[in-house]
């Protein structure tokens, strides 16, 4: 098959520079950074939340020791407090729901290691773990205490382990930075898997207005329904890129002017903190370091973008060239969208465990490594080969993908009134 | 000279026979009218020539080259239904399909505002499609179709949503066209424009060419048999009328076929005079419109039988 570049060069450039200059892409250019940001706020938003606020719950608590309760009530005044009160009592409070629930620590606590807590239901699993942490921080102490040994030692014992991390590299050791960098495959992974799918869905919009104001039968007398398919998926694609190229300008630029501000704001907050908690590694704090991004990480939050959109967007243009209206294509697509979603499912996994069987496997495959092999190369180093591997099966799915999407879109721009069933679509497939 | 040639087309779709055994050919400086009621095949055809689909067998010549994607620049195709970009300038459209028909952009432009001046159209030249009329956006439609010159020039119903001064407007910019020697290959409903228009037709139904050949010859060929009568008067004289079939019948005007021997209607025409005066009485061919009629309801009756 010949193919003309001079038409698919004309449709790359019309598809560009019709979009270029739209107000969606204007507004979407200027508003993702915000977006951007707004993310980020949330997710540390609820991990802050998450962390510091437990649920208002009102709990009475029958002490049979008449010692521990006033102990556990202090770690927790805000939710618990101590009751006089008969079990009974209790219980018909918490089913007027005067009460949320009542705490029975009994007598030989120390040695049956349960407490009984009673609700009306409700307060969550953040809610039950907080009360036996509470409970069990009493009781170990008063364990220890019962074998005799000092509370002085005791407080050593508790006093926690942290951690410093360093990651070595040919010039000597940096500071590992791996919330930091778990977070930013986060952040990376969903912001590729929307602009995936946004880009993908313009392009099927446009074969959709395509095919609905019949355009499509002016564009076919001119050009091979292949150059029409290639030249609009690579046209939106450089869109996407550009997009992608102004964004991280903008990022770069920022950190590059923006980041020693803050560094220098931050900088005091954090000396004085490692001070006060641990005097030992105060060492590793002086000459601050900040985490960088890799080049890597850009080449391959370019390349699994550009990967990832061609292959779901000729795809997604397949799709649109079988119908006559979106609401069609969403039909026919449910069941694929069903199987896009599961990246989304694995995304916490991928993060807390970078490197275990599952990501790996997951990462490498092509309809999944767009979100989540970004987000391993973030969070920790990918053996080269698993990168070549993915870069090697994207390739060799996107081709089959424009070969495939190609032979149905060639059929179905032309055929208006019913929506086809995957049989139909089959039969596209093998029809020569 | 002979621009297109289709020899025996087919096409099936699953079990449906689009079209059967088709074969006509365009001339240049002639205007070509491919007819036939909705569902005859003619879409199929036109597809066909223009390298949108491929026959299952058949052959199409163009410039006796065999037609393919190389060829298409030299035909301009206008659908039957109108394809714009809706949220795209009149130029920007224009310029597009220009060069999609490999020309080149400044070309294209000096193009372009030569037929919008052409077309009195130069004031929409910035306008978005959606902000013209039905009629504007054909006329923009027309345009791309010649645009880039093409030697060969496929119309598929381009009176559609035109008023009649711009019908005319139209009607004149073909003949023009044919005049410079371009082959027109036009596919209409309105018998009328295809009576004033065409030079040779092909009338298809079910996928198969019922009827082919110059207009005039097809007319002559079914004879004087049409009978046109103006008069002022007892309509009810025309009731009387046996084995004639009335084809349009309005106040004072009655157009009828005589299927019925001569001498009858000689009769009937002495009587006529003694009853009403007449202003008008023509014997004449039938019009284009009734012999589409005729063969294509005969072809359809044969097919129940």
């Amino acid at each position: 098959m010949k193919i003309s570049y001079l038409k698919i060069k004309s449709i790359i450039k019309h598809e560009y520079t019709t979009r270029i200059k739209s107000k969606g892409f204007i507004i979407s250019t200027l508003l993702g950074p915000i977006g951007f940001f707004v993310i980020m706020g949330m997710i540390a938003l609820s991990s802050y939340l998450s962390v510091s606020e437990s649920p208002k719950m009102k709990i009475a608590i029958i002490d049979y020791t008449h010692n521990y309760g006033k102990e556990i009530v202090r770690l927790d005044s805000v939710n618990l407090f101590l009751s006089k009160k008969s079990e009974a009592e209790l219980r018909e409070k918490v089913l007027k729901q005067e009460l949320d629930g009542f705490l029975i620590i009994p007598e030989n606590i120390l040695d049956s290691g349960i407490v009984y807590l009673f609700t009306g239901g409700g307060g969550g699993i953040a809610f039950q773990s907080s009360i036996r942490d509470i409970v069990n921080a009493v009781v170990r102490r008063h364990r220890l205490e019962r074998e005799g040994i000092s509370p002085l030692v005791i407080q050593k014992i508790d006093s926690p382990v942290l951690l410093d991390a360093r990651k070595i590299t040919i010039t000597g050791e940096k500071k590992e930075f791996t919330e930091v960098y778990a977070v930013l495959g986060y952040i990376l992974g969903i912001s590729i898997y929307i602009l995936m799918f946004t880009y993908g869905g313009i392009v099927q919009r446009s074969v959709i207005e395509e095919k609905a104001n019949r355009i499509i039968e002016v564009l076919a007398s001119s050009a091979k329904p292949f150059e029409i398919l290639l030249g609009k998926v690579i046209g939106v694609g450089a869109l996407g890129l550009t997009q992608i190229l102004i964004w991280l300008i903008v990022f770069g630029l920022g950190l590059y002017f923006g980041a020693p501000i803050i560094l220098s704001f931050f900088e005091s907050d954090i000396m004085q903190s490692s001070i006060v908690s641990n005097a030992e590694l105060s060492d590793a704090a002086t000459g601050l370091e900040i985490p960088t991004i890799s080049p890597l990480l850009i080449l391959a939050l370019i390349f699994y973008f550009l990967a990832g959109y061609f292959l779901f967007s000729t795809i997604f243009a397949a799709i649109g060239s079988a119908v006559d209206q979106e609401s069609d294509a969403a039909q026919i697509q449910a069941p694929i969208s069903m199987f896009l979603v599961i990246p989304l499912l694995f995304i916490s996994v991928v993060i807390v465990n970078p490197d275990s069987t599952l990501s790996v496997i997951l990462s490498l495959i092509p309809f999944f490594s767009p979100t989540l092999m970004v987000i391993r190369i973030a969070a920790s180093e990918v053996p080269l080969w698993q990168i070549i591997v993915s870069v090697m099966l994207m390739i060799i799915s996107f081709f089959a993908a424009i070969w495939a999407s190609a032979k149905i879109y060639r059929i179905g721009i032309l055929i208006y009134g019913k929506k086809p069933s995957f049989k139909e679509l089959f039969k596209w497939l093998k029809a020569v | 000279m002979t621009v297109l040639r289709a020899e025996k087309l087919f096409k099936r779709y699953g079990n449906f026979v689009a079209v059967d055994n088709v074969s006509f050919s365009v001339e240049s400086g002639k205007i070509f009218g491919l007819l036939g009621p909705n569902g005859a095949g003619k879409t199929t055809s036109i597809r066909i020539v223009t390298n949108i689909i491929a026959p299952d067998s058949g052959e199409v010549y163009l410039f006796n080259e065999t037609a393919g994607p190389k060829l298409q620049e030299k035909i301009g195709y206008l659908p039957e239904e109108r394809g714009l970009y809706k949220k795209l300038k009149v130029i920007e459209q224009l310029l597009y399909f220009g060069q999609l028909k490999g020309m080149k952009r400044s070309e294209a432009l000096q193009k372009a505002r030569f037929w919008l001046f052409k077309m009195n159209a130069s004031d929409w030249e910035n306008k978005k499609i959606q902000e013209l009329s039905k009629g504007m956006q054909q006329k923009v439609q027309f345009i791309s179709t010649i645009l880039h010159d093409p030697p060969l020039v496929i119309l598929d119903e381009p009176f559609s949503g035109l008023d009649p001064i711009n019908t005319e407007l139209l009607k004149q910019i073909i003949l023009d066209l044919k005049e410079q020697g371009k082959a027109i290959m036009l596919s209409t409903h309105i018998m009328s424009q295809v009576e004033q228009l065409c030079d040779e037709i092909c009338l298809i139904d079910h996928g198969k060419v019922l009827l082919s050949g110059n207009v005039r010859d097809i007319k002559k060929s079914y004879g004087k048999d049409t009978i046109l009568v103006e008069y002022e008067g007892d309509s009810n004289v025309f009731n009387d009328l046996k084995d004639v079939q009335i084809i349009n019948r309005s106040e004072n005007r009655i157009e009828f076929r005589i299927n019925a021997d001569i001498k009858v209607i000689e009769k009937f025409q002495k009587e006529l005079l003694s009853k009403v005066l007449i202003f008008r009485y023509e014997l004449m061919e039938p019009s284009l419109n009734e012999i589409f009629i005729d063969v294509v309801t005969k072809k359809e009756k044969l097919i129940e039988n």
